[in-house]
């Protein structure tokens, strides 16, 4: 090779390495994957989630297999403002059936998959995607195990990942605005310190309350979520929907009043905690969606070891003043001594924090 | 030829990399190495951190894995500073039984610097819980705070510039803090909601309030009783209060050496509580607060307490005059700091007598100051005799 071709053909090396740390644009190829599910509870978790073959075809598109059903929640957690696609995934024969609490109580070998992340432009939600991480709640021999996979430079695949990361990931709002964070994955016991009842490890979201509603599936049609599990054989027969009160959805006013929403959010999104048998068991804080209790909602309830948490203000919730009620600053705030939840979220739920504003201002009654 | 070739080659992928890390960037391998260790960690496990100034932008959590030790190269050798943190609150968070934390330094967490819950057998030794910058409400609340456990035994430890507690032990069972140091925190040592508990040999000095038996409403672990206080050295905790409003400890005087609020079943004996200018020892009930709760399992009141063979010396100078207890100090006794104050408020519910609440006061020194303060009634009939309180 002449000298001048070694030059040329530096010089495209060097522009080829300059694009590819441009953000990269869609590629029309990646890692592909055919064939059923692979998965069995005892050997899991596997080193890649190309593994598993939940989807089929360009990973990164997130198709899914066969017997792989998508499902959303009425009344998501919010985790930064990520998107985030969720599936189940059952053997075959296997079904799970439900709780006196209206929880689902799944079958051994079931997997819930969940996909964080996030479009270049939000207000084109399936175009141009950029993969977080991909967590799996895998049951086996009675016990569920979170586990997470992260994704790789190329989003070709995502690998286990048990220590945590930290990503930077930029988008454009609804709005128009850039937005610039970075995205925190967490650590396996960090998974725990959400999905916790008694110091077990449990799914939060899928409930009948927060399941009923429709939704369009891959074959075109739209149909109640709890009837499509059931006709799929995921769901044990039964009118379910009936039986508990279906969940508003947070931000939709038709779905409930004020109220309804304001307790649908504390109880998705703080509740898991919150609980009298959650990890904040202690604080004697607790937000489920029935809570009839005021103190326990913490109306009129000093902190018990918020420190600076408290923002200087002394009670939970105050009637009809938001800015006396710490419950409201700590979801204000981004500080990791200060923010609720603890974990999920470094920045703040503007919409939320308006709805609970209102919720607040609404409540009757005083502290005095 | 080629050298040139592979030179270019490394710069322009050096282009696409981030900055070479600064040394106050985060250790992430460090980090990555210790929270996998955590993660995998068997029952038995010692997992070692070397020595050095180490900084970390999330905490160190261990969950389920019984008997495994944290273990530093020595309380000033080894020092986690998560002055970065981005996510998560603690410097480490503990969910496992008998777990053992040793040699090692937590310094400037955004929240608290070592959190263990709902474990049993606990022992932390040789640990210092610190913020670098001074005494500041922004610091984190509570340095070393086991919490809902059963079985704390914290030894040889040190805590400083908590905004709320340096030590702290709450809704415990079985509680052991001794040979520690707890200075220049709002409150030294606090034991809140806890059953059996001890604090011995200890130093509490420089904190707004020294040593702390407390007992809140609306806590899942309910009311609270036994505590041994004694053999400390509760000197000068007259710190200015830098708690956040909104926590009980941000109503705590500045000048006191000891409190009992809704405290049941406590003895304190054998300390040295000198140079408060605002007073000695309080026994209080919670509506000294004037704090509402709701939950009908909660005794407000204190009774059972037992002060003898203590050294009182107060300080000469003028009480605290931020804080309401303070203030009524100021009113009710001419500016002049006290050594024992009670509240006086009785539980009606207790048979009626000169002292239905059983405070007993052992404490034969010279020109003691002790006042039944008749809290109830406005501070109209305040009582200095010691009389009724006599030890049986």
């Amino acid at each position: 090779m002449s000298k001048q071709k070694w030059i040329g053909t530096l010089f495209v090396l060097a522009l080829m390495l300059l694009y590819s740390c441009q953000n990269q644009s869609p590629q029309k190829e990646g890692l592909t994957v055919a064939g059923p599910v692979q998965f069995a509870a005892d050997k899991a978790p596997f080193p890649k989630l190309s593994d598993y073959a939940f989807f089929t075809g360009i990973q990164r598109d997130l198709q899914p297999n066969e017997g792989v059903l998508p499902y959303e929640l009425i009344t998501p957690l919010f985790t930064d403002y990520a998107h985030k696609s969720r599936f189940v995934w059952m053997p075959k024969g296997a079904q799970a059936s439900v709780d006196a609490e209206g929880r689902l109580s799944f079958p051994d070998e079931t997997v819930l998959i969940k996909n964080f992340y996030y479009p270049a432009d939000f207000t084109q939600p399936d175009r141009d995607w950029d993969l977080m991480e991909t967590r799996l709640l895998l049951k086996n021999k009675g016990e569920w195990q979170a586990v997470t996979y992260v994704w790789d430079e190329a989003e070709n695949d995502a690998e286990l990942n048990i220590v945590g990361d930290i990503k930077p990931v930029s988008w454009q709002d609804e709005k128009g605005h850039k937005q610039n964070i970075e995205y925190i994955v967490p650590n396996k016991t960090q998974c725990k310190s959400c999905h916790n009842r008694d110091g077990v490890i449990e799914p939060i979201g899928p409930k009948v309350a927060n399941l009923n509603k429709a939704l369009r599936y891959p074959d075109g049609r739209t149909e109640n979520q709890l009837s499509r599990w059931q006709k799929t054989g995921y769901l044990v027969a039964g009118d379910h929907g009936q039986q508990f009160a279906k969940l508003a959805a947070w931000d939709d006013p038709r779905s409930g009043s004020m109220r309804d929403r304001a307790m649908a959010y504390l109880d998705v999104n703080c509740g898991h905690c919150h609980h009298p048998q959650g990890p904040a068991h202690s604080s004697g804080l607790y937000l489920q969606v029935d809570q009839s209790d005021p103190t326990h909602l913490g109306i009129c309830k000093p902190p018990v070891a918020a420190g600076k948490g408290s923002g200087g203000r002394q009670y939970g919730i105050v009637p009809g003043q938001p800015n006396a009620s710490i419950l409201l600053y700590r979801m204000e705030k981004t500080d990791p001594g200060i923010a609720m939840p603890e974990i999920g979220r470094v920045m703040v739920h503007q919409e939320a924090v308006n709805l609970i504003r209102d919720w607040i201002a609404e409540l009757e009654g005083n502290c005095n | 030829m080629k050298f040139i070739q592979i030179a270019l080659l490394v710069a322009l992928c050096a282009a696409c990399n981030s900055k070479p890390a600064a040394p106050e960037e985060p250790d992430t391998a460090l980090y990555n190495d210790l929270q996998t260790q955590l993660i995998n960690a068997k029952p038995g496990d010692i997992i070692k951190i070397p020595a050095g100034t180490h900084y970390f932008d999330r905490p160190l959590l261990l969950d389920g894995v019984k008997g495994v030790t944290i273990q530093g190269a020595g309380k000033d050798q080894t020092i986690l500073s998560f002055l970065g943190h981005k996510a998560g609150a603690e410097g480490l968070k503990i969910t496992a039984d008998s777990v053992l934390i040793q040699d090692l330094t937590v310094t400037d967490t955004k929240g608290d610097a070592i959190r263990v819950q709902d474990a049993k057998n606990v022992t932390l030794r040789n640990v210092k819980a610190t913020w670098s910058g001074g005494a500041k409400a922004s610091n984190g609340g509570y340095g070393l705070y086991p919490v809902g456990c059963d079985g704390v035994l914290i030894d040889k430890c040190e805590a400083s510039f908590a905004s709320d507690a340096g030590i702290y032990v709450g809704q415990s069972r079985n509680v052991l803090v001794t040979n520690s140091y707890a200075h220049e925190n709002v409150a030294g040592i606090e034991i809140e909601n806890c059953t059996d508990a001890e604090v011995r040999y200890c130093r509490a000095e420089k904190n707004t309030g020294g040593i702390l038996v407390f007992d809140l409403p609306n806590l899942p672990a309910g009311n609270g009783k036994s505590c041994k206080i004694h053999h400390n050295k509760i000197i000068n905790n007259n710190h200015r209060n830098f708690a956040p409003e909104g926590n009980i400890v941000a109503t705590v005087a500045p000048g006191t050496g000891m409190i009992f609020l809704a405290a049941k079943d406590v003895e304190a004996h054998h300390n040295e509580v000198i140079g408060h200018k605002t007073m000695g020892a309080a026994i209080a009930s919670y509506h000294i607060t004037q704090l509402k709760w709701d939950d009908k399992n909660y005794d407000p009141f204190t009774y059972n307490i037992k002060l003898y063979n203590n050294r009182f010396e107060r300080k000469r100078a003028i009480p605290d005059l931020s804080k309401d207890f303070g203030k009524m100090v100021n009113v009710y006794f001419k500016g002049k700091p006290q050594d024992i104050l009670y509240d006086g408020i009785l539980d009606d519910k207790k048979p009626k007598g000169s002292n239905p609440m059983n405070i007993c006061i052992d404490q034969p020194q010279n020109g003691l100051r002790f006042a039944n303060i008749d809290a109830a009634n406005d501070f109209k009939n305040i009582q200095t005799d010691l009389k009724p309180y006599q030890c049986k």
